[in-house]
């Protein structure tokens, strides 16, 4: 499940009023997030809750719904 | 009277000859790959035996092309198939697996370093320590670059837990060996072709009317308009760029950019039409490249197999790493990326000069998004024509400076070329050039008209001949091959990108 705090931490550095995000929206459906912005997204994620991602965690994550589930993961060592 | 047969001339056909490899638009392969169709249809319905069919067929068709280097690719394949099943049963995380992925990286890009790149760092270690390094005799076995990068992309997707090792080694043999891309690509990914090779094959009126075409395009392209137009004016200019004219000079410069990209997207055409007629689809490699409107665009037209490669397992990694510079991490990834790309092509300074200018291209534009923006909104110039039109003409510009250093013998000779077209550019030899040479005029002209021809008009085309009856599309083909024929008087020229 896409959370509301973690879609609009993507909609808003992407500077998107609203996009439907669900779990198996891929980086490249969103406008706006391309292989360049990728790394402000995920910056900004990294930000909003204060957790570190390593590289090949991110490189593994097929969709947003995997980036979630990272999130989460993340946010459960805390 | 007996018939005559020249048994030495026969043997020739089936063994290694130096430098002459089976290219799809020789008769010897037309011939060999009536014969594959045949058996092949014969074996539509046994598996195991229209496998195999097409994995002999491959490796003789390899055979042909490197002699017993051949045993590299067989090598490779053994390699990265039990690597991939180690490294899939091994547990995420582990130094062990770890270890394993990197051993077989080294060996990948060993191999391929080993190959290509040898007497490239000989003759530098010379320049630098005035020394006298002999060069070795290595033989470049053709396509090493595509499939070493077509076994990589399997092992990393595995060790990245995206992709389950396949079990069967025939599978993956065929994905290794298939004559199809093998040569010059496209790169193909593991996860698009090992599931249709498992599945039932399935060739549909469709995709045989499509696989025509696409072979006759390619035949087009490659022969009528790249070998034409090389061997007349862009082989000559190039060869000694200072005895022409600035008029000549980017004539050529002109020429080579659509030669190049009539003969590698000419031979990828046929690459896909010849899978689709055994049931294959191949990904695709060009998507009109020179109508692109910044070079990011241009990289997501050209050579997409190989781009997508390096962006998917070299850039986002890079990226990932560099991403507390935030746009500096960004542009320090991309120049690596496209030096990565240039040194690709071959081991020579020209090809690293092509890659750094296009990271250079690339790295400046990601810094001049911003202030670009802000000025086109101030001109009201946003998704207008006239903005499309002169990106796509300075996109196009630099593509073609960028090329006449992918073509010349030097770097030095890279700017011979330019220095002509700025310095001496006589435009009253242009006049003189058309009279003398109307036929190398009109095909580069017909050959940039038919790339920048609406999509939609080509798209209307293919359907038309999709749909034709099968009779017919033969006829058409046939038609094709005997207007090649013609142009072909000069000789088979090699293809551009067998070098790399």
């Amino acid at each position: 499940m896409i959370t509301e705090k973690f879609k609009k931490t993507i909609l808003d550095e992407l500077n998107l009023d609203d996009f439907d995000i669900q779990d198996e929206t891929t980086a490249d459906q969103v406008p706006g997030w391309d292989s360049l912005n990728h790394i402000n997204v995920i910056l900004a994620v990294e930000k909003a809750f204060d957790v570190h991602f390593k590289g090949i965690e991110v490189l593994k994550c097929k969709n947003i719904g995997d980036l979630q589930k990272l999130l989460n993961t993340k946010l459960d060592q805390k | 009277m007996p018939f005559n047969i020249d048994f030495s001339k026969l043997l020739q056909l089936f063994t290694y000859q130096e430098g002459d490899p089976l290219l799809f638009s020789t008769s010897f392969f037309i011939f060999f790959f009536f014969t594959l169709l045949l058996f092949y249809r014969l074996f539509a319905y046994k598996k195991n035996l229209r496998i195999f069919t097409l994995i002999i067929f491959s490796l003789f068709f390899y055979y042909k092309a490197a002699g017993e280097y051949f045993l590299i690719l067989v090598v490779m394949t053994i390699v990265n198939y039990y690597a991939g099943q180690i490294l899939g049963s091994l547990k995420e995380g582990t130094g062990k697996r770890r270890l394993l992925f990197i051993i077989t990286l080294v060996v990948n890009l060993g191999l391929l370093g080993y190959f290509k790149y040898t007497n490239f760092f000989i003759r530098i270690i010379n320049d630098i320590s005035s020394g006298h390094i002999d060069a070795l005799d290595i033989f470049l076995p053709i396509g090493i670059s595509f499939y070493t990068f077509k076994g990589l992309s399997y092992v990393i997707d595995i060790y990245m837990g995206t992709f389950q090792p396949v079990k069967s080694f025939r599978d993956f043999s065929l994905y290794m060996f298939f004559f199809a891309d093998l040569l010059i690509g496209p790169i193909d990914r593991a996860a698009d072709m090992l599931p249709q090779i498992q599945s039932e094959i399935n060739v549909p009126k469709e995709n045989i009317g499509r696989g025509t075409y696409l072979i006759m395009a390619g035949l087009f392209k490659k022969i009528v308009i790249a070998d034409f137009i090389g061997l007349n004016l862009v082989d000559r200019v190039f060869g000694d760029p200072t005895r022409y004219t600035g008029v000549e000079n980017l004539l050529a410069s002109y020429a080579y950019t659509l030669q190049l990209y009539c003969d590698f997207s000419g031979y990828t055409d046929m690459a896909i039409g010849v899978a689709l007629l055994l049931g294959f689809n191949i990904m695709d490699n060009f998507n009109a490249p020179f109508k692109a409107t910044s070079i990011a665009d241009f990289w997501r037209r050209w050579h997409i197999s190989l781009s997508s490669w390096l962006l998917d397992y070299l850039f986002a990694p890079l990226q990932m790493k560099l991403r507390k510079l935030r746009i500096y991490g960004n542009a320090i990834a991309l120049f690596i990326t496209f030096v990565a790309i240039g040194f690709w092509h071959g081991a020579n300074w020209t090809f690293i000069f092509f890659g750094f200018l296009h990271g250079l291209y690339m790295a400046v534009s990601i810094f001049l998004k911003k202030p670009k923006t802000k000025i086109y909104n101030k001109l009201k110039l946003t998704n207008t024509k006239l903005l499309e039109f002169s990106q796509g003409f300075i996109t196009f510009h630099l593509v073609v400076f960028s090329f006449i250093f992918f073509r010349a013998f030097s770097i030095q000779s890279g700017w011979d070329v330019v220095s002509q077209i700025f310095t001496f550019f006589k435009a009253g030899v242009f006049e003189q050039f058309v009279e003398a040479y109307p036929i190398i005029i009109i095909l580069i002209f017909v050959g940039y008209l038919l790339h920048f021809l609406p999509e939609k008009l080509e798209k209307w085309t293919e359907n038309f001949v999709v749909k034709m009856p099968i009779v017919v599309q033969a006829l058409l083909l046939t038609a094709m091959i005997l207007l090649v024929v013609q142009f072909k008087f000069a000789g088979l020229q090699p293809n551009i990108y067998f070098q790399f």
